[in-house]
């Protein structure tokens, strides 16, 4: 156990530290990895929504699928599954998107915002953990959404391809394929695809090993006071925070800027950044994991996974084609609708899904 | 007495089980699964038992393996 501790600290230092280069190589700020933005941005890219701003297809999602799946592969650990409630987790990934979207991250970005010293993403955090211990609530009482079964090997195989077909289509960059134009935004703010590419390689081995989950240290610290991954998250923060001041020293530009105010991507309305976040962590804790943790499961086979991921891709194209993602000036009275409407949703899965423990 | 680890498709399935290895007064505990038992959730349950006296097994469970000195050794794995 001990060891297990030492590796998943050391695979969040090295995880921190590639985050905090990616902005130094092209990365939008505070956003060396942002699972909800990157999958928002493929989405654009494949016109599922056209917000000019935030369109390309992004090589470190790819990786990250990829390199999960190897090492899975290699481990012999790569488990095609599947058919635990596909359309529910569809649903809340759709959800969950949402919630990150009005927060303008996911909880991986969150970390990143702490360690660029965005105070707005501490209301994220608070409703985040909220978020987690609302749906660990439900895990007490019997939620569950069923096992999953073995599924033939090209079902597991076929969302790994995908991200080659991704690959194929970010090289090519045929004209159908939308890629944000320089200056218009986010999505033209990009690492040179080698970078990004094996950024997320590297970032999908460790991972894959460590299960690393952003969701789960803190619903293990709370379930069973178990804080191994917590761990993975505060060397992340850490290690993500002292490479900002490093690179603030060497390169004379600021990589750590404290407070609120024109933080980048990102607005100041704390109670809109916290129910985000709550709608997020509470999503995660029904599907079992954060969105990262989602793309690993998916590498290794797992096609409930690659179902939540599309959901949160199909999430992302709402969010910008229904006006519900927050901007630089604050949420949408649309987004706080729709995140509103996210919590029940998420609510109504929870109750229906928990098993009475006298009923068992 | 020999020690084992159950794991389970979902975290549910390890909550029942602890409940039926306490109705025979078996030491049980719900922790996470140790990172080389491969497992679809993340929850197990450590329980003491003589051997192959297992409690009630339920559908949501994966596999049990006997905690030895070194590594484990599978003894039961559900159908996939």
């Amino acid at each position: 156990m001990k060891n297990e501790k030492t590796t998943i600290a050391a695979a969040g230092i090295i995880i921190g530290l590639i985050a905090a280069m990616l902005v130094f190589f092209g990365n939008p700020a505070n956003m060396g990895f942002c699972i909800a933005c990157f999958l928002r941005d493929t989405s654009g890219a494949l016109g599922l929504h056209n917000a000019a701003a935030v369109q390309y297809i992004r090589p470190e999602i790819i990786g990250l699928v990829l390199g999960a799946c190897a090492i899975s592969l290699a481990k012999k650990e790569f488990r095609p599954r599947g058919g635990s409630a596909p359309v529910t987790r569809f649903i809340l990934g759709v959800f969950v998107m949402i919630g990150c979207l009005m927060f303008l991250g996911c909880p991986f970005r969150m970390i990143l915002r702490l360690a660029g010293g965005d105070g707005n993403a501490i209301f994220g955090f608070i409703g985040f953990a909220l978020g987690i211990l609302a749906g660990v609530v439900f895990l007490k009482k019997g939620y569950t959404l069923k096992r999953s079964y073995k599924m033939p090997a090209l079902e597991g195989q076929l969302y790994p391809v995908l991200q080659i077909v991704f690959l194929i289509l970010l090289v090519a960059a045929p004209s159908f394929i939308h890629f944000s134009e320089a200056g218009a935004g986010p999505g033209a703010l990009h690492a040179s695809i080698v970078i990004s590419l094996v950024a997320g390689l590297i970032v999908g081995v460790l991972a894959q090993r460590t299960r690393l989950c952003m969701v789960g240290g803190i619903r293990d610290a709370v379930l069973f006071r178990e804080w191994k991954l917590l761990f993975g998250f505060l060397a992340i923060l850490v290690s993500a925070l002292v490479v900002n001041l490093i690179l603030g020293a060497v390169t004379g530009t600021a990589y750590f800027n404290p407070g609120f105010a024109g933080q980048p991507v990102a607005h100041t309305d704390g109670l809109w950044n916290a129910l985000g976040m709550f709608l997020a962590g509470f999503g995660c804790v029904l599907l079992g994991g954060c969105p990262l943790r989602q793309l690993v499961l998916a590498g290794e086979g797992n096609t409930d996974s690659a179902v939540t991921i599309f959901g949160l891709m199909v999430g992302a194209a709402f969010a910008h084609n229904f006006g519900l993602a927050s901007s630089a000036d604050g949420p949408t009275a649309n987004g706080k609708i729709a995140v509103i409407i996210g919590i029940v949703v998420a609510a109504v899965i929870a109750v229906s899904n928990t098993v009475r423990k006298s009923e068992a | 007495m020999r020690e084992y680890i159950a794991t389970f498709y979902s975290h549910y399935g390890a909550v029942c089980f602890k409940k039926n290895c306490q109705k025979l007064g078996l030491e049980a505990a719900v922790m996470p699964v140790p990172r080389n038992l491969s497992s679809s959730c993340g929850t197990c349950v450590k329980f003491k038992t003589m051997e192959q006296h297992f409690p009630e097994l339920n559908e949501e469970l994966e596999q049990i393996a006997e905690i030895l000195e070194v590594g484990y050794r599978i003894v039961y794995r559900a159908e996939e």
